[in-house]
């Protein structure tokens, strides 16, 4: 991702919490923190790897992972929640996908890299039914922006690439939907299961040696979210 | 609502202002152009082969099979890396700066014999018309002479450093210096310093430098294998022992074998890029490319070679004619022996190189002829002190003079092998010449150091010691004889393909010679 759309969806997350305070409503509980579970399931395809010395075929998956959710909402009025939820960056193990070996290294199912992840999403959300209602169905869409770090070349990824590799992904913004419930426990204590899908596309670089390879991933999170909230 | 808002606005500052770039350690680049500076440290390792995928993969096609039946099935497998390295160029005004590319295959495996500390083989191959040609690159199908010294030698224990050559794949020369001596081995031994600095840092990093080093090379690589053995000696660098292959060694002698009719098969190729070569090393060649060439070809040919279009569409498309190096002239100059220098000859193989579509003009080889015969070399066109002319006037037989390798006496063994019929590099004008050379005019000091193989020669007996070679290569005859049809056809097939078969079985004759140390 440009500085440019960086820049662009920072000043949206921005807009919309500021939007989320200006019509919140003083009268209930207007703040929550949620913290709980994100279990997020790739659903990864990639164009296969292009480059010098690349033979046909190769590709890469992504493993699944679980990481900590945490999320800040704000109540806009009885029925829209602005949401600003986010994970602890996971480490997530990209794998080799394609012939067994690459000449007589093994590739297909080997871990190739790792990378952590800061996916941050904002989200508004329609809440159904009366607020004092204990379960109350909610619908929700916004932006997520994922920005890769922490990136690592395996020995088995370099191994695979022909030396030392370094890696790079670019940042995706896209958009996010969200489908959940809520289930009011007791005063300010809620839980929550939510499934949220994301678009998160990204260019990838491996440079050996001078050496590059190229490829654009689509990675396709659907995320299952068990959270407990506390209202304030 | 304002610290909140204000937390995103940092942290998008944060996101925004740093890269998302990887943490791994990758190569170091080394920025310095010296000679022997190796660019990426551990350089790109294209391809990882063990010895039984490297011996299936060879064996997968009916030449690899061939080539399996002379090398031996593989005892190591080969890492195939991919060396960027600084090395200079020839120019009329001194050396400069140039990028080279190579091959550093390093044997792996468990067997002592395949890993640990392992001799360096240093080779130099063959004329290459293919500006893109890459030996480190084991999964192009066209790269047949890196397939042979991998399973020659990488894959029998040995580390193989195999220059591309300046002027070739991604090297920024402007010109490769064909058959200049100084500016190729220079190239090769920086290829070495290079190579050995990757050692120890690529991904096989257990196989190291024993410190016995090994020079070889075929063809054109033969010249440069020798070349190279004679500077290391010159600089005071240990060479083990070298095996030059069917190379032009006597480059004067061979050149005015040429000149004088001689016409060897490849001579359009040879030409051009030995032209360009010394017109850009020395600047006196020629004033334009018309003095030497005809018209047709005059206009393109200096820097034609090596190209990235294919050999047979340059000539298809007139660029350079197959065989016709010199005109068809019927000469009348007033010399019935010079005449009969100059017509056509008899020899129907020489023939071939005369015709109406020649490349180098009459009035070039004349001058080139007359110079010849006022200053002759010593073993063309007679034997006598078998030594380069003192004084050539023509400037070509002078830059033949200056890289002509009858200028050294090896301190370390030498195993010349080629074949006595080559019609593509004499073997009596350049390896028996060499051999009289340091039998009778600068003997080394043990006889024992200059040992030549005809792989073409009769078996001795059961205990010949290159019974192998000869009897291979003889046998690979009959079966391009007998696959041709035998009779004219057979000989066509044989004489086209002959230095090309002698390859395999010098370098198995040139492994066995370098295995006593």
């Amino acid at each position: 991702m440009n500085t440019h759309n960086k820049i662009t969806a920072c000043a949206t997350l921005v807009a919309l919490v500021a939007a989320a305070s200006a019509l919140a409503d003083g009268s209930v509980q207007s703040n929550e923190i949620r913290v709980g579970a994100y279990i997020v399931k790739y659903d990864a395809k990639a164009d296969d790897l292009t480059g010098p010395y690349v033979p046909p075929g190769v590709n890469v998956s992504v493993k699944n992972v679980t990481t900590p959710y945490f999320a800040y909402l704000r109540r806009m009025s009885p029925h829209l929640v602005a949401q600003l939820a986010a994970g602890v960056p996971p480490k997530t193990e990209t794998v080799g996908k394609g012939p067994a070996t690459l000449g007589s290294v093994p590739f297909n199912g080997q871990v190739v890299s790792t990378a952590k992840w800061f996916s941050p999403s904002v989200l508004i959300n329609y809440v159904f039914r009366d607020e004092t209602a204990t379960l109350r169905p909610y619908l929700g869409a916004g932006l997520n922006y994922t920005r890769f770090y922490d990136l690592k070349s395996t020995p088995a990824g370099d191994a695979a690439n022909g030396g030392p590799t370094a890696i790079k992904l670019s940042s995706s913004i896209g958009p996010v939907l969200t489908a959940g419930l809520r289930w009011h426990i007791k005063d300010h204590w809620s839980a929550y299961a939510s499934y949220d899908v994301a678009r998160v596309n990204s260019y990838y670089v491996g440079e050996t040696a001078g050496v590059q390879r190229k490829t654009h991933i689509k990675f396709n999170p659907s995320t299952l979210v068990l959270s407990i909230g506390y209202a304030f | 609502m304002k610290t909140i808002a204000l937390r995103i606005v940092l942290l998008c500052t944060v996101a925004v202002l740093t890269a998302c770039g990887s943490d791994t350690p990758t190569s170091t680049v080394d920025t310095d152009i010296s000679r022997g500076t190796l660019v990426d440290n551990p350089p790109f390792r294209i391809a990882s082969v063990d010895a039984a995928t490297l011996g299936a993969q060879l064996g997968a096609s009916p030449s690899g099979a061939q080539l399996l039946q002379v090398t031996g099935p593989p005892a190591c497998g080969v890492d195939f890396n991919y060396m960027h390295y600084w090395t200079v160029n020839a120019s009329p005004t001194g050396d400069v700066a140039a990028s080279g590319s190579a091959a550093l295959m390093v044997p792996t495996g468990a067997s002592p014999n395949c890993s640990g500390p392992r001799p360096i083989l240093l080779y130099a191959h063959g004329t290459q018309t293919d500006k893109s040609a890459n030996l480190a690159d084991i999964t192009d199908p066209n790269n047949s002479e890196g397939a042979l010294i991998a399973a020659m030698f990488a894959a029998q224990g040995y580390i193989v450093v195999a220059p591309n050559y300046v002027g070739y794949d991604t090297s920024n020369g402007r010109f490769h210096p064909y058959l200049n001596a100084d500016a190729q081995s220079k190239d090769m031994i920086d290829a070495l310093t290079a190579a050995r600095k990757a050692l120890g840092k690529v991904l096989a990093n257990t196989t190291t430098d024993n410190g016995k080093l090994f020079i070889t090379g075929y063809s054109q690589g033969g010249f440069v294998a020798m070349a190279t053995h004679k500077a290391m000696q010159a600089a005071g660098q240990p060479v083990t022992a070298s095996a030059p292959m069917s190379g032009p060694y006597a480059l004067e002698a061979f050149g005015d074998a040429v000149f004088f009719g001689n016409v060897d098969l490849g001579s359009t190729i040879f030409t051009p890029l030995l032209t360009t070569s010394f017109q850009r090393s020395y600047g006196n060649i020629y004033a334009t490319t018309s003095d030497v060439f005809e018209d047709a070809y005059a206009g393109s040919i200096e820097g034609l070679l090596p190209n990235a279009v294919p050999i047979d569409q340059l000539i298809g498309s007139g660029k350079l004619p197959q065989l016709q190096l010199f005109h068809d002239t019927v000469w009348a100059t007033g010399s019935a022996q010079l005449n009969a220098t100059l017509n056509v000859p008899a020899n129907p193989l020489f023939a071939l190189g005369f015709g109406p579509a020649n490349l180098v003009k009459d009035t070039y080889r004349l001058a080139y002829i007359m110079d010849a015969l006022a200053n002759p070399d010593g073993a063309v066109p007679t034997q006598t002190n078998l030594l380069p002319a003192a004084a050539p006037g023509s400037t070509l037989r002078q830059a033949f003079a200056l890289n002509d390798l009858r200028s050294w006496v090896p301190t370390s063994p030498v195993f010349m092998c080629g074949g006595e019929n080559d019609p593509v590099v004499f073997f009596s004008v350049n390896t028996q010449v060499m051999q009289a050379f340091w039998t009778y005019v600068a003997p080394p000091a043990s006889p024992l150091l200059v040992s030549v193989l005809d792989v073409d020669s009769a078996i001795t007996g059961p205990d010949d010691p290159f019974l192998l070679a000869k009897g291979g290569f003889a046998q690979t005859e009959a079966a391009i004889d007998a696959a041709a049809g035998g009779g004219a056809a057979g000989l066509q097939a044989r004489t086209q393909t002959y230095h090309t078969t002698v390859a395999p079985f010098c370098s198995a004759a040139a492994r066995g010679f370098f295995s006593q140390f």
